[in-house]
């Protein structure tokens, strides 16, 4: 297996509903800065860098890496932009992953952002559909997402309660986490009642839409010590997929993730997931896909989400903490929304999480995924 | 950089649509599919076989939002690793590489496809300037190749037959071996006699948009030796992007080219003097001739000489001018380069052993990938 | 090679989509500032800390990126340094008085022969454009004009924030042989046509060449019913930007009996509460076909609704 691969620097904005004050390329600049900065480095370190945004519609631009390349002084390096809707973060640490593990780079910059504050977000994303079929029918990413986790309601369990409880507990975890900008605890009475947008989903239930950037710096073996004594180590990152409309897709298991994680986890010696990991960091976004991802990641057994949220083991001071940030909950500028989830992850295993740090945490899970639920992905990070 | 006990990577086989104007009667999952499902023949190896699936579209020119999304299927990839490289398929080819050079992969599928006869072409080029400055003073691709094209003629007094002449023998080329629709080749004359685009450049001396798709296998030594006739080597892989500011770039340069073939050269520890067969992408003729300056074929301004009777067989295929599937162009080129390697006999080529393969992207080409093949 | 569409029975004309979507456009400090004060016909550009000098005013260096500069105020007057002329409209690229760079502009006033690189222009100022670099319609060739210089700024308005935008996107989508039958048998036939998977009697909705999940050769047409069984749905209670329709109704993927992938429609309700139980995973139900003359698409089925009992 080719070489080792660590994050040896994070980044992010303060997220928030709509910053007005700088331009999508101002946005990527000041992540940028973070991550350089935290990894001891300038840009003229830096061998490679990765993009990644949502889709273009998102915000009119474009490619905007070929825009973006001047705010963050890369001119005349190897830029390159990998894009997965909701997953785009995650997809391009990724690419970025395998710059440095294939001998391309020894340091590779990854960035993800979005500002979606500046587009009409349901609207755009319902151009994912087919013009042909079922476009003039689609709601964004909202109307799926609730029709999937309605087909789970009732054969998993996975009841609006249990769904509750998930907003309960991420959005108590990201009154500390200081990049978040949704920060109000809530009651799960409170989510029940809330205004229902696509039923099951509820106000509760869903993300904010936000403006945020996030980076990281990844780095080879050999020069990994310059950034930090403690580098978040890449044991394992996969990203699969299922096709759109194939026969017979589960509306039950995320499959793709199911895949990914049997995959990521035989190269991390991953052996029984709730003991092993320390700490895991999902990409909800919505309630209702966390308590899957339980399952999918095997965390707990297909039908088991409800009772794993509700036995308190996902809480901060559970057995298998998840989402201590408060996950997209917080904040969710989502083409950088899998890349954030990379960092908090990253963090909690070199010791320095800034909004809930797990005791001695040593090896966590991370997930992501984009495009039609069809899209998905996970990494073991190691101390 | 330790590189030692990375695989090394070959192109094992290509398959491609033809090149049209328009293919109004398929769909882009029927080209894709197309591809997808001929670039195994010959080679013992089916879908089964590859490990992931990585490809290059535009969600501009498709008209849908993560457009890789809806075409899944169609690209093999249900239940495989995928990812979108929204930029020339070249760039999809580099991540494949650096992916089974890791060793985490073993044989992995590219692809790149367009379908510009769906959309407004202006309009995707238009749509990736900067939206305050440049985008409401119509500043796009056209200006660009158009300022790029006076800079050059005048610099170097190149005159317009000239480029005519090349972009006429661009067509020939295409017709014999790029598998492109082209009803009637064109003489010099008639590209001088086509529409201004932007002066001095006229209609048919831009890129000529075109519909296709484009597939290339890759796979690590052991298995390219069983599975390829000549596994061609991927020996260097390089890329630059330039400023997005078009008036900030040196004038008379494509530094960013430069730099890409630069980096491909020191790893593959050759030059671009011996090397056999170069495809390569433009904007326009005048970009094709700067790139083959700053590929390093050429002295500044010699461009022409190296274009058509260099000591490197420059676009066999025809290269971009007679047919670009935008996205697809560089990946497209890395399948004529592969091939012309492994069977140069059917481009009257004598034992060629080295190749560039060329890609760009961004408005006055700001962004250029460079691969270097070996076999 | 491509080949397998090459024949085909029906030939329909492409399908006509528009991309319209709008946007509030943040250009960030110095991008707002600039489009602040060009309607007072106020030139701002960037003086980054190393000396160069800009204009229009940009955040970041275009060379490095650099960040650190303060505003200057820049002469309506500078040189074109390279011109094209494209569909009669000349794009030249100017460089102002006391700046280091050059940006591109309309050329106006001017014929394209005698243009040439070096000579001096000047803005032409249109009336009543505000926050847009079109307060400028362009720079004319100005023979003579004094050599202006860049100078602090002084004071400086509120950037402008917000910058409304909207990108419309045109296409003709292909429909190529098999969406051509399917949509060709609803209109003339009101039937729902798939064609069966490549190893099973199923059908695939939207037909394809190519299985999906097998990558072969899909088999034979086969007409499905228009009653078929939710598999996934949800309950629309909100209006968003785009919508075809008021809430409240119901976002449904159906399985039409005989096929075994997906249709997205919608099913209208009268009560939400109601149609939480009542409409769900496994409910069965049916197309209401659209009165009158139907046009080939998915909206000549109206909607669907429940099959009681």
């Amino acid at each position: 297996m080719g070489r080792h691969v660590g994050i040896v620097g994070v980044g992010q904005t303060h997220h928030s509903r709509r910053r007005t004050d700088v331009s999508q390329a101002g946005l990527v600049r000041e992540a940028v800065d973070r991550a350089l900065a935290d990894a001891n480095l300038s840009m003229d370190d830096i061998d490679t860098i990765v993009v990644a945004t949502g889709p273009v519609l998102f915000a009119a631009v474009n490619q905007p890496e070929k825009w973006v390349v001047d705010a963050i002084g890369a001119q005349l390096k190897p830029v390159v932009r990998v894009t997965s809707g909701g997953g785009a973060g995650f997809a391009g640490a990724l690419a970025g992953y395998y710059q440095v593990a294939g001998g391309f780079a020894d340091r590779t910059l990854v960035v993800a952002y979005d500002k979606l504050s500046e587009g009409a977000l349901q609207y755009s994303i319902s151009t994912l559909y087919d013009p042909f079929w079922g476009r003039e029918f689609a709601v964004g990413i909202m109307g799926f997402s609730a029709a999937y986790w309605r087909a789970r309601m009732d054969a998993l369990g996975h009841t609006e309660k249990a769904a509750a409880m998930v907003a309960v507990k991420n959005r108590k975890n990201a009154m500390a986490n200081p990049y978040a900008h949704v920060k109000k605890e809530v009651t799960v009475a409170e989510v029940l009642a809330s205004k229902p947008l696509c039923w099951p989903i509820k106000l509760l239930d869903a993300p904010p839409i936000s403006d945020g950037a996030a980076a990281i710096v990844l780095a080879s073996e050999d020069v990994a010590a310059k950034s930090t004594t403690r580098p978040a180590w890449i044991h394992g990152i996969a990203y699969y997929c299922e096709a759109d409309n194939a026969a017979e897709r589960s509306m039950l298991l995320s499959e793709p993730l199911a895949i990914a994680a049997r995959h990521v986890y035989r190269a991390a010696g991953i052996t029984n997931p709730r003991r092993q990991f320390d700490v895991v960091e999902v990409q909800e976004p919505y309630t209702c896909f966390e308590l899957s991802y339980y399952e999918s990641l095997g965390l707990c057994p297909p039908g088991g989400a409800a009772e794993l949220i509700a036995s308190g083991a996902t809480q901060i001071d559970g057995d298998i903490p998840v989402n201590p940030s408060g996950g997209a909950l917080g904040a969710n500028p989502i083409g950088a929304a899998g890349l954030i989830r990379l960092i908090e992850g990253a963090t909690q295993v070199m010791g320095r999480n800034e909004s809930h740090q797990i005791k001695d945490a040593k090896l966590a899970l991370v997930q992501s995924g984009g495009g039609w639920a069809n899209l998905r992905g996970c990494a073991v990070l190691g101390a | 950089m330790t590189t030692a006990g990375l695989n090394r990577v070959a192109v094992v086989a290509s398959a491609q649509t033809e090149l049209r104007p328009a293919w109004r009667n398929a769909q882009h999952i029927d080209l894709i599919s197309s591809v997808v499902a001929d670039v195994f023949k010959g080679t013992g190896l089916t879908l089964h076989d590859v490990d992931f699936v990585i490809d290059s579209g535009s969600d501009v020119l498709d008209g849908r939002s993560i457009s890789n999304c809806g075409f899944l299927g169609a690209l093999g990839a249900h239940h495989k690793e995928e990812s979108r490289v929204e930029e020339d398929g070249l760039w999809a080819a580099l991540y494949g590489v650096n992916k089974i050079r890791s060793g985490a992969s073993s044989v992995g599928l590219i692809v790149a496809y367009s379908k510009p006869s769906e959309s407004n072409v202006d309009a995707y080029w238009s749509s990736m300037v900067e939206p305050f400055y440049q985008r409401p003073v119509s500043f796009g691709q056209r200006a660009a190749s158009g300022i790029q094209a006076q800079r050059y003629c005048a610099e170097h007094g190149t005159t317009l037959r000239a480029l005519a002449e090349l972009t006429a023998s661009r067509w020939r080329a295409a017709v014999e071996h790029g598998t492109v629709a082209i009803d009637s080749v064109p003489s010099a004359d008639t590209v001088l006699a086509s529409p201004d685009a932007a002066v001095p450049l006229k209609e048919m001396m831009l890129a000529r948009p075109v519909d296709g798709a484009v597939a290339v296998l890759l796979a690590r030594e052991d298995i390219a030796r069983r599975a390829a006739r000549t596994p061609v080597w991927v020996t260097g892989m390089g890329t630059s992007l330039d400023a997005h500011s078009f008036a900030a770039r040196t004038p008379g340069r494509l530094s960013s080219c430069e730099m890409a073939a630069k980096m491909a050269f020191r790893k593959a520890g050759w030059s671009a003097d011996s090397a056999d067969v170069a495809e390569v992408s433009a904007a326009s003729v005048v970009g094709e001739l700067m790139v083959l300056e700053s590929l390093g074929l050429a002295g500044p301004g010699r461009g022409l000489a190296a274009a058509t009777g260099g000591r490197t067989r420059v676009n066999a295929s025809g290269g971009a001018l007679p047919a670009d599937p935008i996205m697809a162009t560089g990946l497209v080129r890395l399948a004529h380069a592969a091939r012309q390697l492994a069977l140069p006999e059917l481009y009257g080529l004598d034992r060629p052993t080295r190749a560039i393969a060329h890609g760009t992207g961004g408005v006055g080409m700001q962004n250029h990938c460079v691969f270097t093949l070996g076999i | 090679m491509h080949a397998a569409p090459d024949t085909y029975a029906i030939d329909l004309p492409a399908l006509h989509s528009e991309l319209a979507m709008p946007y509030t456009l943040t250009p960030g400090r110095a991008a707002g500032t600039f489009l602040a004060e060009i309607g007072k016909r106020r030139i701002i550009g960037s003086r980054f800390a190393s000396g160069l000098t800009i204009a229009p005013a940009e955040d970041f260096s275009p060379t490095d990126g650099e960040s650190d500069f303060e505003f200057v105020e820049v002469p309506a007057t500078g040189v074109l340094t390279a011109f094209t002329q494209v569909g009669g409209d000349i794009i030249g690229l100017i460089r102002l008085d006391g700046c280091d760079n050059d940006f591109p502009h309309h050329i106006v006033e001017a014929e394209f022969g005698k243009l040439a690189t070096g000579v001096r222009v000047e803005a032409v100022w249109a009336e009543g454009v505000e926050n847009s670099i079109l307060a400028i319609t362009g720079f004319r060739p100005a023979p003579g004009t004094p050599i202006g210089k860049a100078r602090p700024a002084g004071d400086t308005a509120a950037p402008v924030t917000v910058i409304l935008y909207t990108m419309k996107l045109h296409y003709e989508h292909a429909y190529g042989p098999y969406y051509a039958r399917l949509f060709d048998e609803i209109r003339t036939n009101r039937r729902i046509m798939g064609v069966r998977t490549s190893d099973g009697d199923t059908a695939l909705l939207p037909p394809r060449e190519i299985d999906d999940i097998t990558h072969r050769r899909t088999g034979t047409w086969k007409a499905c019913k228009d009653t078929g069984t939710i598999r996934a749905c949800s309950i629309i209670n909100m209006e968003f930007l785009g919508q075809t329709r008021p809430p409240p109704y119901v976002y449904a993927e159906i399985v039409l009996d005989g096929a075994s992938t997906r249709l997205i429609h919608m099913i209208t309700i009268d009560s939400v509460e109601a149609a939480k139980t009542r409409i769900k995973p496994g409910t069965r139900v049916r197309a209401i076909w659209r009165k009158g003359e139907r046009e080939g698409s998915l909206r000549d089925i109206e909607r669907f609704e429940v099959i009681d009992g």
